[in-house]
């Protein structure tokens, strides 16, 4: 079948665009490069997800309703390769895991109830929505109804989530533990608990799978067979885990580790600074780790760039592949983003980062705030996924 | 043994005699540093505010350190107690045979203060000139590993508090008037139109300077391109053009402390002036009940 040359031409110039935005921005020193990397690194986790089509919330309803195990095994898939990669990084950094010291800028966040309530409300609100953040951010590029309305309710719901921070924060945030699993265990420890944890979840995954499944049938590997897999032809859920746990290890080695709502979140905070709706100080924010938000002082930064190219790429990537379907929202589209965006945002805020920030970064880095983020998240999405089902909405 | 081998060997052992000449004064260049980095007898500290940054590429060989939980006391508003800066370079292989360099972003900015501390401690540590920013824009190489290193062992003379202003100097210098006073910080502080520069929290009651304090804001002592300090002719000027020659004592001052150790660098190792750093700087000073203050703008804190 002949493809339309349209398409395919616009994501030529948007991806020679990119290439040259990354190379305009290489500077000698290490910010500019950051900059650079963080948008050539936000391109290809976009391509990646859109091919793939990996979403924390789709594979898990997958799970829950069609007892598929491929999505969900992809994400454990990207939870194993990421949380390797980062131990190789940490044996460089910090050799010994030193009770006073926690490697630089990994996302280990304080654990307390209000992690807990924020991971269920994230994940409810992913059920809502229909997707978590990042997929919401590559489907934008697919032209989603939805994901504008989610995006704009996640800006909401981050607003809300400053607005509520300081009486969490005193009621519970502040004396939080932050714990990082190598202190207790070592790093031996830590990735051994970690990858049994993983493993076990993949088993009972398997045991619950009611799908079965056949093997490819064989392609022959001329050029229009490997362009149809590479361009077309959704890729395999589980090379989408593996190039996030990729990923993931690489951003930390390089700038930072992964997340897609410290530019959204620094937006909002910038913009309620602006207009006097926030409280004159948000007690002890800044110095916690996670996604973190600041009030705007640079155009460009390593999120913003990361998220630009992520959702620049996918729309390349969907153009080729003709999944690029824009399309007037109907009125549950909308108001089901709104919300469903409403409860992430306030969830992420306060949570410090999204599944990506919190719950990938975090368990790549032994943070037991990724593992209860994890658990809450996917008990508000069971939920969401029942109540919407109960309720037909 | 061929006259090749011969004429290579005598390079080498020139090379590894050259650190020596090379090194005099308080700044090393970079490409000097590039060259010696498998010298034994150097240790190169990098001293960053932003974290990650070392982790993420640091000169070869180069020990992190983090100011602010190594360089100070945790507990007291103070510098690191003496043994546990003795253990902290020891930990790094330091002996008294070896040529400390600190290094760091910012121009230096946290890296002078940390040559400051190692001075007091009677480490006479040099800067390596530009920092980061120098380093990088020349393209020279960097690193992700964390060293280790044999751990060395040294005997720390009595700490130079000479190096070191306190409130009550600071005081005295106020009446006396023979003691130069010299603000470091942005006009805009020091003439109390604000009390902190944007994005810092205003953690003074009160807005100006110390009375008698002549303003040359620290960044004037590097060239903004190469973030290398002026030629020391060049750097003398800017002083002596507000009034600052070296005749009399100097204590240098800023918010916490830690840009003016920047000043106190340029002016006591690289001009050679007497130099005391006050780390107390604004946010005691200008907290202190019953001291007198030079407030231009009039700005008061939480006034209408």
């Amino acid at each position: 079948m002949q493809r339309p040359a349209l398409p395919i031409l616009v994501a030529i110039l948007i991806v020679a665009g990119l290439a040259y935005a990354v190379w305009s921005l290489s500077d000698a020193d290490s910010n500019s490069r950051a900059l650079a990397f963080s948008l050539g690194l936000g391109a290809v986790f976009g391509a990646v997800l859109q091919r793939s089509r990996f979403c924390f919330y789709c594979h898990t309803r997958e799970f829950l309703e069609e007892r598929d195990p491929r999505g969900v095994l992809a994400i454990l898939l990207a939870l194993t390769v990421g949380a390797v990669g980062y131990l190789v990084v940490f044996g460089a950094w910090l050799p010994v895991p030193a009770p006073e010291r926690l490697p630089p800028t990994a996302h280990i966040g304080p654990v307390s109830w209000v992690l807990g309530l924020a991971a269920f409300v994230f994940g409810v609100g992913m059920a809502v929505s229909g997707s978590c953040i990042s997929a919401h951010f590559y489907r934008l590029g697919e032209g989603s109804p939805t994901a504008p309305f989610a995006l704009i309710g996640t800006a909401a719901g981050f607003g809300a989530g400053f607005l509520s921070w300081n009486w969490l924060y005193l009621t519970s945030i502040s004396a939080a533990p932050v714990v990082w699993l190598p202190h207790q265990l070592g790093y031996g420890g830590a990735i051994a608990l970690t990858l049994a944890v993983l493993v076990a979840l993949a088993l009972a995954v398997l045991r619950a799978s009611r799908v079965k499944l056949t093997p490819p049938a064989a392609a022959s590997f001329d050029l229009d067979h490997v362009a149809r897999a590479m361009f077309v032809q959704r890729w395999p859920a589980y090379v989408g885990g593996l190039a996030v746990g990729v990923l993931s290890a690489v951003a930390y080695l390089r700038v930072a580790p992964l997340g897609v709502t410290a530019e959204l979140g620094s937006l909002v905070r910038t913009a309620a600074d602006q207009l006097a709706l926030l409280p004159s100080t948000l007690h002890g924010l800044d110095g916690f780790r996670g996604c973190a938000t600041v009030v705007k002082q640079a155009l460009l930064s390593n999120n913003g760039l990361f998220v630009g190219g992520l959702v620049l790429a996918s729309f390349a990537s969907a153009l080729v592949s003709g999944e690029f379907k824009p399309r007037k929202p109907r009125f549950d589209e909308i108001w089901r983003g709104l919300l469903g965006g409403l409860l992430m945002g306030w969830g992420a805020m306060v949570a410090l980062g999204c599944t990506v920030g919190v719950l990938l970064s975090g368990i790549h880095a032994g943070a037991l705030s990724g593992w209860v983020f994890l658990a809450f998240c996917f008990a508000g999405v069971a939920a969401g996924v029942w109540a919407r089902r109960r309720f037909a909405f | 043994m061929s006259l090749k081998q011969w004429l290579a060997g005598i390079g080498l052992a020139a090379a590894l005699a050259l650190p020596a000449a090379a090194q005099q004064g308080p700044l090393v260049e970079a490409e000097w540093l590039a060259q010696n980095l498998k010298n034994p007898n150097v240790r190169v500290f990098e001293v960053s505010v932003d974290p990650g940054v070392y982790e993420r590429g640091h000169i070869p060989g180069a020990v992190n350190i983090s100011w602010h939980s190594e360089l100070v006391d945790p507990v007291r508003r103070d510098i690191v107690s003496a043994d546990n800066f003795k253990k902290l370079v020891e930990k790094a292989g330091v002996t008294k045979d070896t040529t400390v360099i600190l290094y760091g972003d910012n121009n230096n900015w946290f890296a002078a203060w940390g040559a400051w501390v190692f001075n007091i401690y009677g480490i006479d540590a040099k800067l390596l000139d530009g920092g980061r920013k120098y380093w990088e824009a020349k393209g020279l190489p960097l690193d992700n590993q964390t060293p280790s290193y044999q751990a060395g062992k040294i005997d720390l003379p009595a700490p130079k508090l000479s190096l070191r202003a306190r409130l009550a100097d600071v005081s005295k210098a106020v009446e006396s008037k023979n003691i130069t006073l010299v603000d470091i910080r942005s006009p805009d502080e020091y003439n109390g139109k604000i009390i902190a520069p944007e994005g810092v929290r205003e953690l003074s009651i009160r807005a100006g300077h110390i009375p008698g304090a002549k303003n040359v804001p620290w960044g004037r002592a590097v060239d903004p391109q190469t973030g290398k300090f002026l030629p020391k002719e060049q750097l003398a000027k800017v002083y002596a053009d507000a009034g600052i020659d070296g005749k009399q004592p100097i204590i240098t001052y800023c918010r916490i402390g830690e840009r003016s150790s920047h000043t106190w660098f340029a002016l006591s190792k690289i001009l050679g002036y007497d130099v005391r750093n006050y780390d107390g700087s604004w946010t005691e000073y200008g907290n202190t009940v019953g001291l007198p203050i030079v407030n231009v703008a009039g700005t008061v804190w939480q006034g209408k």
